[in-house]
């Protein structure tokens, strides 16, 4: 049987989309508020994803709406992580994977840099000091 | 006395960045705020480590075995660089007298103040005879060691519930660490083996927090023992459409179908091997096509059959002894609830130290 046979057609006047479970977009406004916090007060905030219900569209969906921006980042610690700028800037979409590839955690962190891609005075430190180095050997 | 833990793992070739992301994924399986990450790390790069002293009882290693083969070794391993490791039987390079010492210096050392891993059950029949080491009951050396532990952790079930060996007719006596201490804080981590990311992640919190993670009524983490096998299950749709394979070969196994009518214990097992899985990630038990056992709750062996549907009355004493465990913890089942619910919590037990914990 055809299913032209059905006399009854549903017209989907919001097509929902597949998959879609109604959590992302309060998402957004929450990352609205956290980017009002960011520039009133400097404060830097952080959304565990993969602590939320999300379904595999719904994240989609929400990296749609969030776009791509100028700036990705891509750290090679234990497995790769990306830290891409969204559209709006400021919002960082940041996922990070094991060295098999896996995806362990995402994370959207709303912050001028996200915390990671800064450099840790420490670190500097040992840099300038084998740098001074080189420089003596030179 | 060792310097920070940072500067030990930069030694090691680990960087800053390498432990950020490491911490910021420890945080996120532990529930914990995502915030949360970026103190652990400045807390446990801080770290000086904290005796450990692990000792086995009647037990077959495999919850070594279990750790000691973590997925991202180097990861795992880092947790194990932020302890001092002082006395493990199987891992130690000392024996005989030389490992006696060494224990009896890391507790006089750290009265107080270490940390005491158990695995293994107890065994009280006969005086203690049935496990004795350098001629001491296990009894014996558990309660010295445990005089001066700052908390216990009891690493599998047969420490957390008495295992395999407590199993009917129970010819040893054995009986769990909780059943010997009242007075102690004391965190089971069951499992048969447990799971090493559970084990490292209990650590992890003790290192950074200076305090135990929160437990459940069975002292077990609720970050990782909050939820059911079954309510993590991904045949779970199968099980809500009452489709169920009939034999390990038929069509339904196949098409990968619920294994609730082979005996399959999720329903009523707290447990995280549905998410944390096994191997490396690989893959587990449910995945590989055989039910849940059960092996992280109390008296799993006796249960009536591993093969026998939960619903069929084969002891019928103890499936309601679990149904009633699983009415106490409704709640649990609504992971984002329950997130948040431990989020707040955690985030008030950011100033704790370990002072607070030897009061
Ligand atoms: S296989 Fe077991 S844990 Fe999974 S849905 Fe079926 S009964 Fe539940
Ligand atoms: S699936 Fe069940 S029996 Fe298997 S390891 Fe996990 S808790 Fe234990």
């Amino acid at each position: 049987m055809s299913l032209d046979a059905i006399p009854v057609h549903v017209i989907n006047t919001t097509p929902a989309e597949p998959g879609l479970s109604g959590n992302a977009l309060p998402l957004l406004r929450e990352i609205s508020e956290l980017l009002r916090r960011l520039l009133e007060t400097g404060e830097t905030g952080t959304i565990d994803l993969s602590a939320l219900p999300l379904t595999p569209a719904d994240l989609d969906w929400l990296q749609d709406k969030l776009g791509e921006g100028e700036i990705a980042v891509t750290l090679q610690a234990n497995g790769e992580s990306t830290l891409n700028e969204t559209a709006c800037s400021g919002v960082w979409w940041v996922v990070h994977r094991n060295t098999q590839g896996a995806v362990t955690t995402q994370f959207i962190e709303v912050a001028w840099v996200p915390e990671l891609v800064k450099a840790h005075p420490q670190d500097v430190k040992i840099g300038q000091e084998s740098l001074e180095l080189l420089i003596s050997d030179l | 006395m060792q310097g920070p833990l940072i500067d030990t793992l930069a030694r090691q070739g680990i960087t800053r960045r390498t432990f950020l992301k490491y911490c910021a994924t420890l945080a996120s399986m532990m529930a914990l705020p995502p915030s949360a990450g970026l103190a652990m790390a400045e807390a446990l790069a801080a770290t000086r480590r904290p005796s450990v002293i692990w000792l086995p009882f009647q037990e077959c290693t495999g919850c070594t075995e279990s750790i000691t083969r973590s997925h991202s070794p180097t990861l795992e391993a880092m947790i194990f660089d932020m302890i001092s490791l002082d006395y493990q039987e199987t891992l130690m390079a000392a024996a005989g007298f030389q490992a006696e010492e060494a224990l009896h210096n890391a507790m006089k050392d750290n009265m107080g103040k270490y940390l005491l891993i158990v695995d293994g059950s107890i065994p009280l029949g006969l005086d203690g005879a049935y496990s004795c080491i350098g001629g001491r009951s296990n009894l014996e050396i558990l309660k010295e060691a445990a005089e001066g532990a700052a908390a216990i952790i009891a690493m599998g079930s047969c420490a957390s519930f008495g295992g395999i060996p407590k199993a009917n007719p129970n010819p040893t006596g054995a009986v769990s660490v909780s059943d010997i201490f009242t007075d102690k804080p004391i965190v089971n981590i069951p499992g048969c083996p447990p799971i090493p990311a559970v084990i490292t992640g209990v650590l992890a919190h003790y290192l950074t927090f200076g305090t135990l993670p929160e437990l459940d009524d069975k002292k077990r983490p609720k970050a990782f023992y909050g939820e059911t096998i079954h309510d993590r299950c991904y045949r779970r749709p199968f099980y809500d459409q009452g489709k169920f394979a009939k034999t390990f070969d038929d069509e339904g196994a196949r098409r990968g179908w619920c294994l609730f009518e082979l005996g399959c214990k999720g329903p009523v097992t707290y447990n995280a091997c549905a998410t944390e899985k096994w191997n490396g990630g690989t893959s587990w038990p449910v995945e590989s096509g055989h039910g849940c056992l059960g092996c992280s709750e109390p008296d799993f062996w006796d249960g009536g059959g591993f093969y026998k549907a939960l619903s069929m009355p084969a002891d019928p004493l103890k499936i309601g002894a679990v149904a009633a465990v699983v009415g106490a913890a409704v709640g649990v089942g609504v992971s984002v609830v329950n997130r948040v619910k431990k989020g707040a919590a955690k985030s008030a037990h950011e100033t704790t130290d370990l002072a607070d914990l030897e009061k």
